[in-house]
């Protein structure tokens, strides 16, 4: 039998992200991980006593905690050479022109102010461990809308007991030693609150650079969407490319009321040296939903598995993701559901591609409590396998502890069929066309849940450029 | 529970999950000081099948260390955490950033694969500690060795006894275009006092060339009984396995098979049956591994939870390296029939080669509501209609035994859980 020609398909193309500029006039504290650092990090923000004791009680814990040992390895991120705060040379603006010129250019570069007057209500963006910009359109602020640095909300009374009752309740430092981490070393990240009944036609969004070699960023975004209240929030990130780690270890709570929705996107895009541990987490009320969007096209090392705590009756999630993990890369990605109240419905749909030798994993929970009679879930993964070098791994489970619950499960691995390219030949369609339409269709179910400009940016992140036969 | 001795890593999954879920491994108690009860196995070769039980000890392990010579030869073509990438990354010539971070299963299959003869990487599904514990009750393993071309069929049968620990352990060899029908009774019927005993049955099954492996285990003991059942599977070029497992009964039972399909076209179908009741725990795991071209393998579990009923089923298809054209699906319908059951579903599928197509599905819940409608317009209650799906399971176990003796030890369960269900069945 001859030969198979082997698929080929292009690498995402970087370059767009792959800039950096100097750190001159930053604050860069020692790398490592001391309480004296902790310490230094808390004065630096003038935060309440609360929070230090917090976070001091997280290092503590992150001190006592191990290492996961189930997902990929992360032994070559060393927190000894981790620098876990980097201020840029500048303090938060409002307006763009404000900003030194080489962190305007960055976002300017990655279209971020573009974004902002086409169709955003508001935007906040990080640079490295500080929010730098953050704007919310009038007709926002006048609907009661408060979107903020978190750090900046803290500062107000208000919004400084809200936060406290709230913060890392849902992602306890316990959960993991890197929930530990972030609660020590937290910095940046925004803080949303949608009053009751309102509902915000335009989505907010937050954007991350980390432009510091060898450094961490730990932002916290904390959203709390009252009963029957509407929010898109968009969350997108990336980082020049260096030789040695950098790692990102935020945290996202997201607290959905009574018959509010949430939509939550994000186009993570990291680059390959980074070891992204990120912990993301929704508790939904009676009634409410949350929807996760999710691409996840960057990182050395990924662990990102979005969850969803349905608690209250008819509580709905949804998780829409896809993964593409190519040469240097291990992907460990998917979602966890807790079905805990009745009548709650869950559906996840993911796409999963490796090449190059990438490795990419979807790895998910369903869990059904004795509380969630009446419940059901759904779960569809899809692998696309793009040559024999790569690897793809499928491990869901499911926990049932409920009589009346549904749950289906079905996943398949596999690489693009002869059968599809041959039918789609046989209409006249070159094998270049049909593969790329082939491509195309597997990541659509999640590109067009994205706003435009955003799948815009996925289908050029995967520029699938194809030659040769089907192998 | 008295004294116990623990069994760790029993039943685990290769590639692990979230330790939280609790359902990468089991770890079983097992009563300690529980007297051997050797006279409670017996082998029994079907007329005609006498010559096929054997005192060849070496049999398995011969075949085993012949096939790791065939197979040693096989290359393996450029793949995350080569050999050849490793000796890049210790040459300085890559940095580790451009290779992947391969979790610890990850490299631990490869490794595997490049350093392991068929004999060493050869696994059986409840793990070595399980093996070695079964081993040791059992003492030296009964030997079935069929001649190539010819059909054989022999019935092991363990009956626990309380207080006791029974188990068989056995060496199968089925050798080209032969063909075994395997039957495994697993049964103990409890005193009135309800002690604890510990029935076990231990495996290894070497498939030559075109041979036919037909394994029917049937499990019926009463609750006070702790039940392992661990069989691995080697399947060679062309060797066809089919494995069904019905499981109705003990306290807790562990079930597990591995299976290495290494020849071309190598098949394995399973095909798995519980009833899960009162305070119950099934706990099985599979782990097909596709190391040869167009291998093909089959999971398909079916099973009804009552009572305060738990069962957890791991089943991982591993499409290894240059498994091209394999193919491997695993499907599981779980009907639920009480509040209070516990039901823990994983399946796995690990994918090192673009060639293949892996599918699984699960479907767990309760009875449909247009099922229950349908039974309702027959005049059956929801309770009922949940009784109705038990009593199935019951009977499909009892209409399809092998012999008399595992239907009578089906009836006995049976009563214990649907009354008059010996009536119901005639």
């Amino acid at each position: 039998m001859a030969e198979k020609k082997r698929t080929e398909v292009a690498d995402i193309d970087r370059s767009l992200y792959d800039f950096t500029y100097g750190e001159e006039g930053f604050e860069r504290l020692d790398a490592g991980l001391t309480p004296d650092i902790v310490r230094e990090i808390s004065a630096k923000k003038d935060e309440p006593d609360w929070m230090l004791e917090f976070r001091l009680k997280s290092l503590d814990i992150y001190k006592r905690m191990h290492t996961p040992t189930w997902g990929p390895d992360i032994s070559g991120l060393d927190m000894d050479n981790i620098v876990t705060y980097v201020k840029p040379n500048t303090d938060q603006k409002s307006d763009w022109e404000s900003l030194p010129d080489d962190v305007k250019n960055t976002f300017e570069r990655l279209g971020i102010p573009e974004a902002e007057r086409s169709y955003l209500a508001g935007v906040g963006a990080q640079y490295d461990s500080e929010l730098v910009y953050h704007n919310m359109q009038d007709t926002a602020s006048k609907m009661g809308i408060v979107y903020s640095g978190i750090e900046e909300a803290l500062h107000e009374p208000k919004w400084e007991a809200m936060i406290r009752e709230k913060f890392m309740t849902l992602i306890p430092p316990t959960d993991h030693k890197f929930a530990a981490l972030h609660g020590a070393v937290w910095s940046g990240g925004s803080f949303v609150y949608v009053p009751k009944g309102t509902k915000l036609d335009f989505p907010l969004q937050s954007y991350f650079r980390l432009n510091a070699k060898g450094a961490g960023q730990f932002e916290h975004t904390l959203i709390i969407v009252e009963d029957d209240a509407d929010l898109h929030f968009i969350e997108g990130c990336s980082a020049p490319k260096y030789n040695v780690a950098n790692l990102h270890a935020g945290a996202v709570e997201l607290f959905v009321g009574k018959h509010a929705h949430l939509r939550y996107s994000t186009i993570e895009n990291w680059s390959k040296n980074m070891y992204n541990l990120n912990t993301k987490r929704a508790r939904v009320d009676e009634g409410g939903e949350v929807e996760w969007i999710s691409g996840s096209f960057g990182s050395h090392v990924g662990y990102l598995y979005p969850m969803s705590i349905l608690a209250g009756r008819k509580a709905r999630c949804s998780f829409t993701g896809i993964t593409f993990a190519g040469a240097g890369q291990n992907l460990d990605t998917g979602c966890k559901v807790v079905l805990g109240a009745p009548e709650t419905s869950a559906s996840v749909e993911t796409k999963g591609i490796s090449k190059s030798g990438g490795v990419q994993t979807f790895r998910s929970s369903i869990v059904a409590t004795p509380a969630a009679t009446g419940s059901r879930a759904s779960v569809s993964c899809q692998s696309l396998m793009l040559d024999d070098q790569s690897r793809s791994d499928t491990i869901p489970s499911m926990d049932i502890r409920a009589k009346n619950v549904d749950v289906g499960h079905e996943a398949t691995i596999g690489r693009i069929g002869d059968d599809k390219i041959f039918y789609l030949m046989s209409r006249g369609i070159s094998e270049e066309e049909a593969r790329t339409m082939i491509v195309n269709g597997f990541a659509n179910p999640v590109s067009k849940e994205l706003p435009l400009e955003y799948a815009v940016e996925m289908n050029n992140l995967i520029k699938l450029e194809m030659e040769g036969a089907i192998g | 529970m008295g004294e116990t001795k623990k069994l760790t890593n029993v039943n685990a999954m290769p590639a692990p999950t979230w330790s939280w879920l609790k359902m990468n491994a089991a770890e079983v108690e097992v009563p300690a000081g529980l007297a051997p009860a050797r006279d409670a196995v017996s082998v029994e070769p079907a007329p005609g099948s006498e010559n096929v039980v054997t005192g060849n000890v070496e049999a398995f392990d011969t075949e085993m260390v012949a096939a790791s010579k065939r197979y040693a030869a096989r290359s393996r073509a450029a793949a995350p955490g080569d050999a050849a990438e490793r000796a890049k990354l210790a040459a300085g010539e890559l940095d580790t950033m451009d290779v992947p971070a391969l979790s610890a299963y990850q490299r631990g299959a490869v490794r595997a694969e490049e350093e392991l003869s068929a004999a060493e990487a050869f696994l059986t599904g409840c793990g070595r500690e399980a093996y070695a514990y079964l081993r040791g009750l059992s003492g030296k393993p009964s030997v079935i060795d069929v001649p190539g071309g010819v059909r054989a069929a022999v019935t092991v049968r363990v009956d626990g006894r309380p207080g006791a620990a029974a188990a068989a352990s056995l060496d199968v060899v089925v050798r080209a275009n032969a063909t075994l029908d395997l039957t495994l009774a697993l049964d103990g019927a409890a005193d009135p006092d309800a002690v604890a005993g510990v029935v076990g049955f231990a495996a290894r099954v070497f498939a030559a060339r075109g041979a036919r492996v037909n394994v029917a285990s049937v499990q019926t003991a009463d609750d006070a009984f702790l039940v392992i059942d661990d069989m691995g599977v080697f399947a060679d070029e062309g060797a066809r396995v089919e494995v069904s497992h019905t499981v109705l009964g003990a306290g807790r039972s562990y079930t597990g098979l591995a299976a290495d399909l290494r020849g071309d076209a190598s098949r394995i179908d399973v095909d798995t049956s519980y009833l899960g009741a009162r305070e119950q725990l099934h706990d099985f795991n599979y782990q097909i591994r596709h190391l040869g071209k167009r291998t093909v393998s089959n999971m398909d579990a079916n099973g009804v939870l009552t009572g305060t009923s738990s069962k957890i089923l791991r089943g991982t298809i591993d499409l290894m390296h240059g498994a091209k054209g394999a193919e491997g699906a695993e499907r599981e319908t779980v009907l639920l029939a009480n509040d209070g059951v516990e039901n823990k579903t994983v399946p796995v599928i690990l994918c090192d080669e673009d060639d293949v197509a892996g599918n699984h599905g699960a479907t767990i819940g309760h009875v449909r509501p247009e099922q229950l409608f349908y039974l309702g317009s027959r005049g059956l209650s929801e309770a009922q209609a949940e009784a109705l799906f038990v009593s199935a399971k019951l009977e499909d176990a009892a209409l399809s035994a092998p012999d008399e003796r595992i239907r009578a030890s089906v009836v006995r369960l049976g009563e214990a859980i649907v009354p008059d269900f010996e009536e119901e069945l005639a």
